[in-house]
């Protein structure tokens, strides 16, 4: 009996106890979590985040996968074999065509984008845009012989006419490589338009076209455009520009087999509109561009969309050998769209310049030309057409799989699996939430569409969250935001859970906000999921140089020119410290505009901020250096009048280095070790 | 021993348990898979039975063996009608009196266990209601005497009627309720005016935010029943054809472009269609009577191949008028609401007055100008506002006050004055490309020079939105 009461006390002493950590730490945990996604009644589970958005380590190797995600494929002569650019696998994976069954995987280079077979079939080129070069492989052996040197982020590829040169698209740095296939070197380097991926040569073997993705820099007001580069093959010179008005995201191109017509895909964004709804169209467009191919041809433009039903994220586009049908993979909202191109040649001979200008933000239009919407997987990217054009093979990149669909029947035959992994992780979840257009209010755009890559759009929205044309901003990288809270330029959100939460869907998607599981995907994706390209443009040997080494100088001083001492508040360094170049803090830094409610701005992070022009929370600053010499006249972005111009582009060469926060980690962990070692 | 006597005991208890819990829900036997059924039993004369003085009935029907499983669930109500059933299969909506002198109110029938309650309960008629995705019925406010000055306004209300909002101010009458797919409100908006009888679908988002044409029937035609829309982006709905005299037939719509995919299912068949309900199969369940001596009945119809089936149900004493099914189905998207009560007024913007599309020019002789805009409220104007070069202009309107716009040249002649009524809800953002566009037309992507300025006030008179108490009902 004695027993019994003392186990019963010691009973009570533990459920006490247990009840006084139970209740304050529930209390913390529900005060924690409400903070964290600013609402009360987000499920209180610590795996959500705690688990879910490690992005290294053991544990978030357990949690994740490798996938393979294919993005871009290549059919042999004979149709026997597809060749699938794996891009997260840096691969080329080889599958026979007749058994739909996986060969082998070739490993290529970093982030492969494209891959184009020799004229002779014997040679398959893969472009690897994190590694700047492209894998040349031996089809017979399944081995990479060599690899050619490129500029930056190579992507689109194809051949001269002749087959002895590759021309190399580079994304990042906006030019193509023209590299001899012989030597294997890069004669020269031809400036293209902005941000180009696909390319093209034209039936009759004279002219590349070259699709770009950014806009042309222009002051928030100024019309959209989009250039088209044409490259002469003979003399491997530049033929001229052609401009996509009012539309960017230009990703492939495509020529009718006659020649007569080009196709490319494109998106029509709305950004110079407020945006005050989504209805009627009013935030994104989607569709294509017809560049005539005749003298003084012109280039009309027609959308895929429909009232009810956008057609998000066009990416690659095939037109079949007999030229009747031309197939539109929708990346945004997992299906292929199929044009009928007599209908097109008919809709547009008829109309005149007024009528064009008008189907161009007609949504009603793509009735006359649209003949079926075909299903796919998630995230169709590349098409490729067999030989004879009875097959389409269809990446369908966040499924790991090629989908086969009967061009006549325009249904889907068959699916190869290309062998990743067959669990869907959180953030391969978040990533498929991210993509797909099915959040926003009837499938407008996706959270890539004003992110491609991942990244930024390049342009300058009214978001008009209470007024109209006030609060101009300029859409911010996703790259590695995991620490450099808080978000927006306003920043009013201190996690991406609140980000993406209700107001998201409020004044962004206009549609059912995400499930919180869903959420927490999107997020666990958004913070784990998102890495910076090497910057082999300004980087490449992480030696940096002399002038850029004055610049970092510059960069970090804290007396200027005359000997006075910079406050430490408008010191660069104050504001941007390494590895994010932002000290996450709030600050004035003179750019607040008439039309800007009065507020402070989000300290922006700097890694890789060469390629997220244009600047400052307007987009203002067409370039780095606009940032000081058009916009802080009174030094209030950092004392930087007493600089002279050769010190300025130094300090600017020295920004352009910057790179991912990985790199100053190790460079952290290098001199650390190189301390401990002295 | 003792422990063996526990055991017994025990597994008598979990028996007697599990016996009780079998037994009574035998005697709940589930509606999935039944059909509900508005009933009339004199001849209908009205479209809207509401109006009606023909006393109608709900009943339950087991589709698969109908004689004797008919089963009537609004008995003690004078009149009963406009079934919907929740997207759970739960829960049924229907509008009914008790005495045949009373006002028509909402009622909610649990199908799990046929309670009723009545949800609203003023001394108007409210009727047609529908589910909404954030647990709200959106219905129709009635009134007896209904003109163009008083309308049919919408309303919103919790499901036990309690915090009801207006959310259309227009004074058009809505009826025949539907909550589309993508979560929006779609309403048959039969207003009479003085030159002609709109017979228009308007849809708007259930905050009453967003409102606009979603569908018009051919000059003549007339929409007789509620609208059905199917999971693949199909809509019916029953309509007679211009001048009527060829009875009523079922119309399909494309969602995706409703304004241009009218198909008429069933000209080659005679005889008159009341309602058209989908099934998850694809096939339709109709409402449809061979000529006017038979009484309406229900069948099935294939629209793909414009078949009309077998009947499936009929009454010798009754008009089968309405047709529902209790299935669970994918509930609409819960759309979020940007209206905001604290704030009296809400925003307008017209990208181009002057934007005329390529076959407006063509069947017009409106090529003139417009230099201003002239804002006519219900009782007197409300003020001209001047356009912008680009033809833009951008308002800040009292909130949930009914207006419409006629553009004016600069002589100040009246060069337009067909737009709709329109109202903004408060906080709402609305925009338009222009007057004359084409519905399906987008914006152009350039800043219209009237958001460079801030909105003018709407009455242009007032310098000073006072606040402003709203009044629901």
């Amino acid at each position: 009996m004695k027993i019994s009461t003392k186990k019963i006390w010691i009973l009570g002493i533990l459920v006490a106890l247990g009840l006084t950590i139970y209740f304050p730490g529930h209390q913390f945990a529900r005060a924690h979590v409400n903070y964290q996604t600013g609402v009360e009644d987000h499920p209180l589970s610590c795996l959500n985040c705690h688990l879910y958005i490690l992005s290294t380590g053991p544990i978030a190797k357990m949690v994740n996968e490798d996938y393979y995600s294919p993005i871009n494929l290549a059919v042999s002569k004979d149709g026997s074999r597809l060749y699938v650019v794996a891009q997260e696998g840096n691969a080329l994976i080889t599958v026979d065509a007749n058994q739909n069954k996986v060969i082998n995987k070739i490993g290529v280079g970093e982030l492969p984008h494209s891959v184009v077979l020799s004229n002779d079939g014997k040679n398959a080129y893969v472009s690897n845009q994190w590694s700047d070069n492209v894998s040349v492989i031996d089809l017979s052996t399944s081995k990479v012989v060599d690899t050619l040197q490129t500029a930056n982020g190579p992507a689109g590829l194809a051949l001269s006419a002749d087959g002895k040169v590759l021309y190399a698209v580079n994304t990042y740095s906006s030019n193509v490589s023209v590299i001899d296939l012989e030597t294997g070197e890069e004669q020269k380097r031809l400036e293209v338009g902005n941000n180009p991926t696909g390319i093209k040569l034209s039936p009759e073997k004279k002219l590349l076209f070259v699709t770009s993705r950014r806009a042309i820099i222009a002051p928030y007001g100024d019309p959209v455009k989009t250039e088209m580069t044409l490259i002469n093959d003979s003399s491997r010179r530049i033929e001229g520009f052609k401009t996509l008005e009012s539309a960017h995201i230009a990703e492939n191109v495509a020529f009718t087999p006659s020649g007569d017509i080009a196709v490319v895909t494109l998106v029509r964004p709305k950004n110079l509109v407020p945006s005050i709804q989504v209805e009627r169209g009013f935030m994104m467009n989607h569709g294509i561009g017809i560049f005539e191919q005749k003298k003084d041809g012109r280039i009309i433009q027609l959308l895929l969309d429909e009232p009810n039903a956008y057609y998000a994220d066009p990416f690659d586009v095939v037109i079949t050998p007999d030229g009747k049908k031309a197939f539109v993979s929708n990346a945004g909202v997992d299906c292929i769209s199929v044009l009928d191109m007599d209908s097109i040649r008919a809709l547009i001979t008829v109309s005149t310049p007024e009528m064009l200008n008008s189907y161009a933000n007609n949504l009603g239009v793509s009735s006359r030309y649209v003949v079926k919407r075909i299903p796919t997987g998630s995230n169709p990217k590349g098409l490729a057409l067999s030989p004879d054009g009875k097959k389409l093979y269809v990446a369908e990149q966040l499924q790991d799989r090629i989908a086969v669909i009967n061009t006549e029947s325009m249904e889907t035959i068959s699916t190869i699996d290309l062998g990743g992994p067959k669990k869907i992780t959180v953030s391969r979840r978040g990533r498929i939430l991210f993509a797909n257009a099915g959040h926003t209010f009837q499938n407008q755009y996706s959270c890539y569409t004003c992110h491609p890559d991942y990244h930024e759009d390049g342009l300058v929205y009214n978001m008009a969250s209470k007024e109209m044309g006030r609060n101009l901003t300029n859409t911010q990288s996703l790259r590695d935001i995991s620490k450099t809270a808080p978000f927006k330029w306003n920043g009013k959100n201190q996690t991406v859970y609140k980000q993406d939460g209700i107001r998201f869907s409020t004044v962004l998607t206009r549609t059912e906000q995400f499930s919180y599981p869903d959420l927490d995907a999107i997020t666990s994706f958004i913070l784990t999921g998102i890495f910076y390209p090497p910057n082999l443009q300004y980087n490449p040997t992480r030696e940096l140089t002399e002038a850029q080494l004055r610049g970092k100088a510059i960069f970090e001083r804290t007396v200027d020119n005359t000997g006075k001492e910079i406050p430490p508040e408008n010191r660069c360094i104050t504001c941007h410290p390494a590895p994010y170049f932002t000290n996450r803090k709030l600050a004035d830094v003179g750019t607040l505009a008439a039309t800007d409610d009065s507020i402070l701005f989000d300290v922006p992070h700097l890694n890789n901020i060469y390629a997220s022009s244009p600047y400052l929370h307007d987009g203002r600053a067409a370039t780095l250096e606009e940032i000081w010499t058009k916009f802080s006249p009174y030094d209030k972005h950092g004392v930087a009048n007493d600089l002279s111009k050769i010190e300025l582009n130094e300090m600017i060469e020295y920004l352009k280095t910057l790179s991912s926060p990985d790199y100053y980690e190790s460079l952290k962990k290098e001199i650390h070790t190189e301390n401990t070692s002295n | 021993m003792k422990r063996k006597s526990s055991i017994s005991t025990l597994l008598i208890f979990f028996s007697f348990s599990f016996s009780s819990v079998f037994l009574s829900s035998c005697g709940k036997k589930s509606l999935e898979g039944m059909m509900i059924c508005t009933e009339v039993s004199g001849k209908i004369q009205q479209q809207n039975l509401w109006k009606s003085d023909t006393p109608s009935r709900i009943v339950a029907v087991d589709p698969t063996q109908p004689e004797g499983s008919i089963k009537a669930l609004t008995e003690g109500y004078y009149s009963a009608h406009s079934p919907e059933i929740s997207w759970d299969g739960k829960s049924l909506l229907f509008t009914a009196k008790q005495k045949q002198n009373d006002e028509w109110h909402i009622y909610e029938m649990n199908l799990d266990n046929f309670k009723i309650k009545q949800v609203t309960s003023s001394d108007v008629n409210c009727s047609n209601a529908v589910h909404l995705p954030n647990g709200r019925f959106v219905f129709g406010l009635l009134t007896s005497k209904d003109s163009v000055k008083t309308g049919h306004p919408l309303f919103t209300c919790n499901p036990d009627g309690s915090d009801p909002k207006q959310i259309t101010y227009n004074r058009n009458a809505y009826s025949a309720l539907t909550v589309l797919n993508d979560g929006r409100v779609l309403a048959l908006d039969k207003t009479s005016s003085s030159d002609k009888q709109k017979n228009i679908l308007m849809v708007m988002r259930p905050d009453g935010t967003k409102a606009e044409l979603f569908y018009e029937g051919p000059a003549g035609s007339n929409l007789i029943s509620k609208v059905s829309e199917t999971t693949n982006g199909n809509i019916f709905f029953v309509e007679s054809g211009p001048g009527s005299q060829d009875g009523t037939d079922i119309t399909s719509i494309s969602y995706n472009r409703p304004l241009h995919s009218r198909v008429n299912l069933t000209s080659e068949i005679k005889g008159d269609f009341q309602s058209v309900f989908p099934m998850p199969s694809g096939k339709l369940l109709v409402s449809y009577r061979s000529s006017e001596t038979e009484r309406y009945s229900v069948y099935e119809f294939d629209p793909e191949n414009k078949v009309l089936g077998k009947p499936v149900y009929s009454s010798s004493d009754y008009d089968v008028c309405e047709i529902a099914v209790v299935h669970q189905h994918v509930r609409p998207k819960k759309l979020p609401s940007e209206v905001d009560f604290g704030v009296k007024t809400g925003l307008l913007l017209c990208q181009d007055i002057n934007f005329l599309d390529p076959d407006f020019i063509k069947n017009s002789q409106v090529l003139q100008k417009a230099v201003a805009i002239e804002i006519m409220g219900t009782d007197s104007a409300m003020g001209v506002v001047p356009v912008e070069k680009d033809g833009s202009f951008y308002l800040k309107v009292i909130a949930d006050t009914p207006f419409h716009i006629r553009t004016l040249d600069e002589n100040g002649k009246i060069l337009n004055h067909s737009c709709e009524w329109i109202w903004i809800r408060p906080n709402e953002r609305r925009g338009c490309v222009g007057c004359h566009e084409d519905h399906e037309q987008t914006p152009e992507n350039r800043v219209p020079l009237a958001v460079k300025n801030l909105p003018v006030n709407v009455p242009v008179h007032i310098e000073k939105i006072k606040e402003k108490k709203i009044s629901l009902e």
